[in-house]
């Protein structure tokens, strides 16, 4: 707190001019409130509404329930920070970040949910029954935050107290981020591509499921040994053919059962 | 004109709420969403020193974030479905199979 009244006092430590000196530490956050106010400009202002706003969404996101409603209030919190982006004369990343983190992202995050079927508690049918330790978590959670907020705190109030340098009015557009991509960047965003297209590979082959990779390994003509080595079981019944009814397919595969299926009639995954 | 205060604040702000999110809570899906607010609370701050030296390579820098989110996001979701699918929960206390 005295950090705070430190940065809104005047410099010298004097009271106003023409005022009696405050006579406590309200009056003298009064004042630091007032020359606040008094100092902030109208893109202040709307910088300040949608930080906050930013991070009531980013704070709602964390200590929601329902991973779906928390979602969407993490779209909120991207788009707050996009108009902050632009604020920062940063358009271009305004543009990136609502098309992919507040568009693509977070339609794969709300596709995801709403595919597993999951309850306000995150657990699909079974509640949970394993008491495990949690207090080391919350233990680094709190040290964390305390160290964190302590360094940071104690630097923000001192330094970077300053607009930054003049930029022209090309600064931040698609026209100057691409020449600064293709050019000395070009070989991170050529890298950038490849990741993307590992990512691509890699989630579908991690999110395979069962049957499918036994049909492949069938297809592939893996025999039972194979199959059995790579903890698929046995491979008696063809799990392709079509017009195996959906008990009849779940039977040799008891990892596949679920349980019973939900009100709706949703069958999890294929 | 803003200060680069500004901005920082906000940044150390997403970051720790993201952090919190992280550690406390368990439910898999509110993890991954909470890595991907402490990745835009460093974006925030990649693009506040950007505009403080008037320099564009922190917004290069912020875009290769944004492409790397995207791809962390891709994969850790296809693993929440795997996991979902062999043990149908998400929640990250149940999630011991290597333990076991």
């Amino acid at each position: 707190m005295s950090l705070i009244l430190q940065t809104f006092a005047p410099a010298d430590g004097s009271a106003w001019p023409g005022e009696a000196p405050p006579p406590g530490a309200f009056s003298q956050l009064l004042s630091g409130v007032w020359e606040f106010l008094a100092h902030t400009t109208g893109a202040e202002y709307l910088f300040f509404f949608f930080a906050l706003l930013a991070v009531i969404c980013a704070a709602v996101t964390v200590s929601h329930r329902n991973p779906v409603v928390a979602a969407v209030w993490l779209v909120g919190s991207f788009s707050c920070v996009a108009i902050c982006y632009v604020m920062l004369s940063a358009t271009f990343l305004a543009a990136l970040q609502v098309l992919v983190y507040a568009g693509a992202m977070m339609v794969l995050f709300v596709f995801v949910v709403m595919v597993l079927d999951v309850d306000e508690r995150g657990a699909a049918n079974q509640p949970s029954t394993r008491k495990s330790r949690r207090w080391p978590y919350y233990g680094a959670a709190v040290v964390l935050v305390t160290g964190m907020t302590w360094v940071l705190w104690g630097t923000l109030t001192r330094q970077f107290h300053t607009s930054g340098r003049t930029i022209g009015t090309g600064f931040g557009t698609a026209e100057s981020v691409g020449r600064e991509l293709f050019g000395p960047a070009l070989f991170a965003f050529e890298g950038v591509s490849l990741l993307l297209l590992a990512a691509v590979i890699g989630a579908v082959v991690v999110a395979r499921s069962r049957r499918e990779r036994v049909k492949e390994a069938v297809a592939a003509g893996t025999s039972d040994e194979g199959l059995h080595v790579a903890g698929l079981g046995s491979a008696d019944e063809d799990p392709g053919t079509p017009d195996l009814t959906d008990a009849e397919v779940r039977q040799p595969f008891p990892a596949m059962d679920f349980g019973q299926p939900s009100a709706g009639g949703h069958e999890g995954g294929n | 004109m803003i200060s680069i205060t500004a901005p920082l604040y906000l940044a150390f702000a997403l970051f720790i709420i993201g952090m919190i999110g992280v550690l406390v809570r368990r439910n898999v899906l509110i993890m991954l969403m909470s890595v991907e607010l402490m990745l835009n609370g460093a974006n925030v701050a990649l693009i506040a020193f950007s505009r403080l030296w008037g320099n564009l390579d922190g917004q290069v820098f912020a875009m290769f974030v944004i492409a790397v989110a995207a791809a962390e996001a891709a994969v850790g979701l296809a693993i929440v479905v795997s996991l979902f699918r062999s043990r149908a929960s998400a929640d990250v206390d149940q999630l011991t199979v290597l333990r076991d």
